[in-house]
């Protein structure tokens, strides 16, 4: 059986109860069908098809199943993973003072050179802001992360976010391919890679 | 190839080969389940919960159906979601609107089943 895709890259939602990250799971269509089968037993990954220059890429996303009501999530769950969507939500405090402890939390359980992104999520509640959005982005400036503002039921920004990540594992995972098997004769030029949407997305959620 | 005995005409057609002839994609919105070509056409029972209820109902109604798109690799999926474990099978809903159960996963196989009737051929 022929590979269908050229990269498979396992992603996970880390971050307190209740921010959404359930509704950050990849969720597109803000007409969610509503099953009580399915609610009740709830999602545990999705798998999601993202073309990103000519390459077909097979994200696997998980879900943390209410394992961060613990405040800790093992090892296991991290194991294989090359992607973290941190998830806070910008009305709650503690949810955005707890990013430091998940990140903590990564740093001791998985691999070190997962790719980490940081999301403020229902920018869709802006009267309700606890957290400025220039907090958010100084706490990434501080991680050296990428970070943006979301809303799952607004479907603002979720689908940007996980191209974004899954951009930059792509450019990491090309990078350790070339440094394992150098081209022969001469450097290789590679085009510059298209944006997809020359949209400003860090403005996109406040105009709201 | 010849398909299987006893199918009906709506099947038929919308088999090639064996395989979905089309992509599938969810019944409430434009998700792309399946790519062509990717799912062999089964018939076996399976009880799958149904995705409506009906009001003031307890117990999930299950139903009896006997035609599937088996899936054999997750990955070739293109957009689906996986449930949480109930008594050993994990059932498929659409990645986009939730909309489900569509199919369930074999956790011993690993094989994935789509019932032909709960998604659409486009």
């Amino acid at each position: 059986m022929a590979k269908t895709y050229d990269y498979l890259f396992k992603l996970l939602l880390i971050g307190d109860s209740g921010v959404g990250k359930t509704c950050v799971l990849f969720r597109f269509s803000e007409d969610a069908f509503n099953t009580s089968f399915i609610s009740t037993i709830g999602i545990d990954f999705k798998i999601r098809t993202i073309e990103m220059d000519g390459k077909k890429i097979k994200l696997q996303i998980w879900d943390t199943a209410g394992q961060e009501r613990f405040r800790t999530i093992t090892t296991a769950y991290y194991r294989g993973a090359m992607g973290i969507m941190l998830v806070y939500d910008i009305t709650n405090e503690k949810s955005f003072e707890n990013i430091k402890n998940w990140i903590r939390n990564i740093e001791e359980n998985a691999s070190a050179d997962v790719e980490k992104m940081l999301l403020g999520n229902k920018c869709e509640l802006n009267e309700k802001r606890q957290v400025s959005k220039e907090r958010g982005e100084q706490l990434a400036v501080e991680y050296g992360i990428k970070f943006m503002e979301t809303s799952a039921k607004g479907s603002i920004n979720v689908e940007e976010a996980f191209y974004t990540l899954a951009r930059d594992i792509k450019a990491k995972t090309e990078k350790k391919l070339e440094a394992s098997n150098p081209p022969k004769g001469g450097h290789q030029l590679k085009p510059a890679e298209p944006q997809r949407k020359p949209t400003n997305w860090l403005s996109r959620c406040s105009l709201l | 190839m010849t398909a299987p005995a006893g199918i009906s005409p709506e099947i038929e057609a919308v088999l090639e080969n064996g395989l979905n002839k089309t992509a599938l994609t969810c019944l409430h919105c434009p998700s792309r389940i399946l790519n062509p070509s990717v799912g062999t056409f089964v018939q076996q029972e399976f009880a799958l919960p149904a995705m409506t209820k009906q009001k003031n109902q307890i117990i999930d109604e299950k139903h009896e159906l006997r035609e599937f798109w088996k899936v054999k690799d997750m990955f070739q999926f293109e957009n689906v979601g996986f449930s949480n474990t109930v008594d050993g099978v994990k059932y498929l809903t659409c990645a986009d609107c939730e909309m489900g159960p569509i199919g369930w996963h074999d956790l011993v196989t690993k094989e994935n089943f789509i019932a032909v009737s709960r998604v659409r051929n486009s």
